[in-house]
């Protein structure tokens, strides 16, 4: 049983009368990569910032290496990196001050070596203040500060909005270099479906402050399917399968979203409804993930144990 | 040995399977021979920016379906041709995705002799014009 | 170490207003009390006139404060100034910059960041208005600038006024901090400071000045820590 380096229980936050994240119950194992997706005021950044401790629940509780969100104990922050939303750093430091001041709260696992390869690599200089910099190196000096502690944890919030492909490749460059590294977990939300591909092995995806997966990648992926189905006659207008998100219909044939429907229960609706054949359509990652946040009368929840 | 990987995220196709269409295609084609050591997972992970989990289960499946052998500590590397046999399964799936074709190829008016003559053609130009390959010894 | 790093940022981040109050109260300083002490050399140099009244205004011209007179007004409008001014660049900015949360996660507790800001106000004001208070203190207590030399209570009231403007920079944070409506306790922290302005200028006993100013910062104190602890960023 692998371990669980992060995990929720009924997570809640109402700011006065709205409900921002309801009832969240997520975990996240050790040496993954975690997607959280969500769209624009899921309750993303919410989430995020309960599980640092910068904001109270209303209700419920999260977990980080063991010791509860809200009272991190200096010594378990210690083990955990951050990458801010909007990479938010003190404009009037230069970027070896940062680096010193950063460097003063990661004593003994400070890699000043790697920092100092990152910077480099980026094209910036040590003394280059950050009120001069562009969103883009900001975004990677934040990236280099948060990784050279060598973090246990890493948590992103959003970090590649706004910003362009290639240092959005860089991004994901180092968190594959991270999680090469024996035990290391990262969290990351993000609205690039095509990153979140690339890279995660586990997804969490959360509706209007409801979470709606917590599974593998490729539970999910393989999940969300599309299928066609054709008929000698008319289609009929009802459709008596479950999991339906979405049905378009043709003339002689619908073409179905089906979620977390099996093979076996398809193969009995065709058979039933007198279906000449059907045709299983693959669908990429981004319309799986529009077809299951979209429809609003369906909603079930994704979470598989992993075996 | 020369082992170029293009995996395009986005696709309908999930990453692992691009890989294993990938490497798959390369020991077809002969570009990969028996005993050619795959790239390690951490390199290859790192190389193509995506998660090693994903490599790993791509080496899986490749070894299931008896195209590589992995050696703990050692690497994973091409199996023999000799010793790899599809099991019925397998092959049905093949037969199926002939049927597709052959469907296709006499909708479009091509008669038996032209389907067969455009098989050899495709054929003998992914095989490189030589013996090269995964063609076993039948 | 990391405590440090704190103070040391938080200074820095100080410093040009730390500069500006300094070099302020420095020049105007010097510069009234060497007016002051020309005035008195050149009165000294007259010979005495015998006019009604005359000695007596002689003798109240040489033997009035020095510091109370001239500087202690700047210094009175100083501190708080530089309260504020510390008070707005430690809470009000982050606000604005959305610096708190790459602050908040440091690998101390979150009392010990709060310390480290106050620790720096403080020494903000000792190394500036404090020093230079004191300079001014000891110039003007040499007794062949100035026939009589300043007393220890002009000092006593100088760090007083600098007291005050630690309550100003409690207040300003406090009112950073609060999350409750303006009309409860964001202002009241600036009430109170308020209040403790008025009584401070009216220069009462300065025993009882002293300990309305301590029981003002413990007040603030607290409720400023109570509020950093549980505020949410």
């Amino acid at each position: 049983m692998t371990e669980i380096v992060l995990e929720t229980t009924g997570l809640t936050k109402y700011y006065g009368g709205r409900l921002a994240v309801d009832h969240l119950d997520l975990k996240v194992p050790r040496g993954c990569i975690c997607g959280f997706l969500g769209r624009n005021g899921a309750g993303k950044t919410t989430v995020i910032k309960m599980l640092l401790g910068l904001l109270e629940p209303t209700a419920g509780s999260a977990r980080l290496l063991g010791c509860d969100a809200a009272a991190l104990t200096p010594s378990v922050r210690q083990r955990i990196g951050y990458v801010t939303e909007g990479h938010r750093l003190f404009r009037w430091m230069h970027i070896g001050r940062l680096e010193a001041f950063q460097k003063a709260f990661y004593p003994k696992q400070w890699d000043g070596r790697f920092f100092a390869d990152m910077i480099e690599y980026f094209g910036l200089s040590t003394k280059q203040k950050i009120k001069d910099l562009s969103n883009g190196q900001r975004a990677q000096v934040s990236l280099a500060l948060a990784l050279a502690p060598n973090p246990e944890l890493l948590i992103m919030d959003d970090p590649t909005l706004g910003l362009d492909a290639a240092i959005r490749r860089q991004f994901l460059e180092g968190m594959i270099e991270l999680i090469t590294r024996q035990g290391r977990t990262v969290l990351f939300s993000s609205h690039i479906l095509g990153d979140v591909e690339r890279v995660a092995d586990r997804l969490v995806v959360i509706d209007k402050g409801v979470l709606r997966a917590d599974c593998s990648l490729e539970q999910f992926r393989t999940s969300i399917r599309k299928v066609v189905v054709h008929f000698e006659h008319a289609a009929p207008a009802e459709v008596g399968l479950e999991g339906v998100v979405h049905c378009r219909r043709g003339e002689k044939q619908l073409e179905l979203t089906l979620v977390g429907t099996g093979d076996a229960e398809i193969a009995a609706y065709a058979g039933q409804a007198a279906a000449t054949r059907y045709d299983f359509v693959e669908i990429n990652l981004e319309d799986q993930f529009i077809e299951f946040t979209a429809p609003p009368n369906h909603r079930r929840l994704f979470q598989w144990e992993e075996k | 040995m020369t082992l170029w990987i293009q995996i395009s995220s986005g696709s309908e196709k999930p990453i692992y399977v691009q890989l294993v269409e990938q490497v798959s295609e390369a020991i077809a084609r002969g570009a990969l021979s028996a005993g050619d050591r795959l790239p390690a997972v951490r390199a290859l992970a790192a190389e193509l920016v995506i998660n090693p989990n994903t490599v790993a289960r791509a080496y899986t499946i490749l070894e299931q379906n008896g195209l590589v052998t992995t050696k703990t500590g050692s690497g994973t590397f091409v199996s023999d041709p000799r010793l790899r046999r599809g099991d019925a399964a397998q092959i049905n799936l093949l037969a199926g995705r002939m049927d597709t074709v052959i469907t296709r190829g006499l909708n479009l008016g091509l008669g038996r002799a032209a389907l067969v003559a455009l098989f050899e053609e495709r054929l003998k130009k992914f095989m490189g014009g030589s013996d090269k390959g995964s063609a076993g010894n039948d | 170490m990391r405590f440090l790093a704190l103070v040391r940022k938080e200074l820095r981040e100080c410093l040009p207003w730390l500069l500006l109050a300094g070099l302020l109260l420095l020049v105007a300083g010097a510069w009234m009390l060497r007016y002051e002490a020309e005035y008195v050399q050149e009165k000294l140099a007259q010979p005495p006139r015998l006019a009604p009244g005359s000695a007596v205004i002689h003798a109240y011209r040489l033997t009035r404060p020095h510091l109370l007179g001239g500087p202690a007004k700047w210094l009175c409008v100083l501190a708080p100034g530089l309260g504020l001014a510390l008070g707005i660049r430690h809470f009000w900015m982050p606000l604005y910059t959305r610096t708190w949360s790459f602050l908040l996660h440091r690998s101390v507790s979150r009392l010990t960041i709060l310390l480290a800001k106050c620790a720096a106000a403080v020494a903000a004001f000792v190394v500036s208005l404090g020093v230079v208070w004191t300079v001014l203190y000891w110039y003007a207590r040499r007794p062949d600038v100035f026939v009589i030399p300043a007393s220890a209570r002009e000092l006593v009231v100088g760090w007083i006024y600098i007291a005050l403007g630690l309550v100003v920079y409690l207040a300003t944070a406090l009112s950073a901090l609060s999350t409750a409506r303006w009309y409860t306790t964001r202002i009241f922290g600036l009430l109170l400071a308020g209040l403790a302005t008025i009584i401070v200028l009216s220069q009462w006993n300065l025993g009882r000045v002293a300990v309305l100013l301590v029981l003002t910062l413990l007040v603030l104190a607290s409720q400023t820590v109570a509020a950093f602890l549980d505020r949410e960023f």
